[in-house]
């Protein structure tokens, strides 16, 4: 379930670029610690928002094949409504993601995973 | 024709008695092996709740089975028994070998990949290794 707020927490960064953006100031000292973190000093009047590397769970794991019949490896990646949740929130890679959407369906057939949640 | 392998899933009425079950497992079996197919392996699941409602029914007893085959006329005769028995309310097959093939394919280019990195990230140890031992085994 750990896995489920995730995205959900990096669907918001659409709002949260302005995280760093939106702090009018460009001198104000938040960004510019944060700035300073990755390596490099902040740059003034640069958007400095340190996004964290999405990677492909299962190319850290080196899956070469997703099991439709596993559901608990699969409801990670929907929403609580049922869709399949795309690749720049869970950042899967191009592959994974196609084998992926092809799983998912198969169990939605099954009844493993629901079409849409019910209400 | 190459073999095919195939996986069927059915779910039954929750409330069936364990024999019946059985029974519908028993005679597609009969039919698969007058096929000329064969079954790698049956697995009940058991009672599991489904997804969604089906028949307004909320939960399912769920079996599993991998067939082989060399053709397809199986499913079909398969697929057909399974619509018309009243126990089972769900069924799905899913063709698997070409996934599978996928799969191996992976897994050797990996394995192989692992093998040679050792002599490609350090030439120098090359030169001396051969007579060594780790090639050999990489092979």
């Amino acid at each position: 379930m750990a896995e489920d707020n995730a995205p959900q927490h990096h669907g918001s960064p659409s709002g949260s670029p302005h995280h760093g953006g939106a702090s009018g100031p460009p001198g104000s000292a938040g960004p510019r610690a944060q700035g300073g973190r990755p390596g490099g000093p902040a740059k003034r009047g640069k958007r400095n928002f340190v996004r964290k590397k999405k990677v492909c769970r299962f190319c850290v794991d080196k899956v070469d094949l997703i099991d439709y019949k596993k559901a608990e490896v699969l409801s990670p990646f929907l929403q609580e409504r049922g869709k399949i949740l795309p690749r720049r929130m869970t950042g899967t890679c191009a592959r994974h993601q196609r084998w992926l959407t092809v799983a998912i369906k198969r169990a939605q057939n099954i009844a493993l995973l629901p079409f849409a949640a019910e209400l | 024709m190459e073999e095919r392998q195939y996986d069927l899933i059915f779910i039954c009425r929750p409330d069936t008695p364990e024999a019946d079950i059985d029974k519908v497992i028993s005679t597609l079996e009969h039919t698969v092996t007058e096929k000329g197919a064969k079954i790698e392996k049956t697995e009940k699941w058991g009672r599991k709740r489904m997804a969604y409602r089906v028949h307004r029914l909320r939960e399912g007893f769920y079996v599993y089975m991998v067939l082989r085959s060399s053709h397809g006329e199986v499913v079909k005769e398969l697929e057909r028994r399974l619509k018309v028995s009243d126990v089972v309310i769900k069924y799905l097959t899913v063709r698997l070998d070409e996934e599978l093939k996928r799969q191996d394919k992976l897994k050797r280019h990996r394995e192989r990949r692992a093998a040679r990195r050792p002599r490609k990230t350090n030439p120098a140890t090359q030169v001396v290794s051969p007579p060594g031992g780790e090639q050999a085994t990489a092979l």
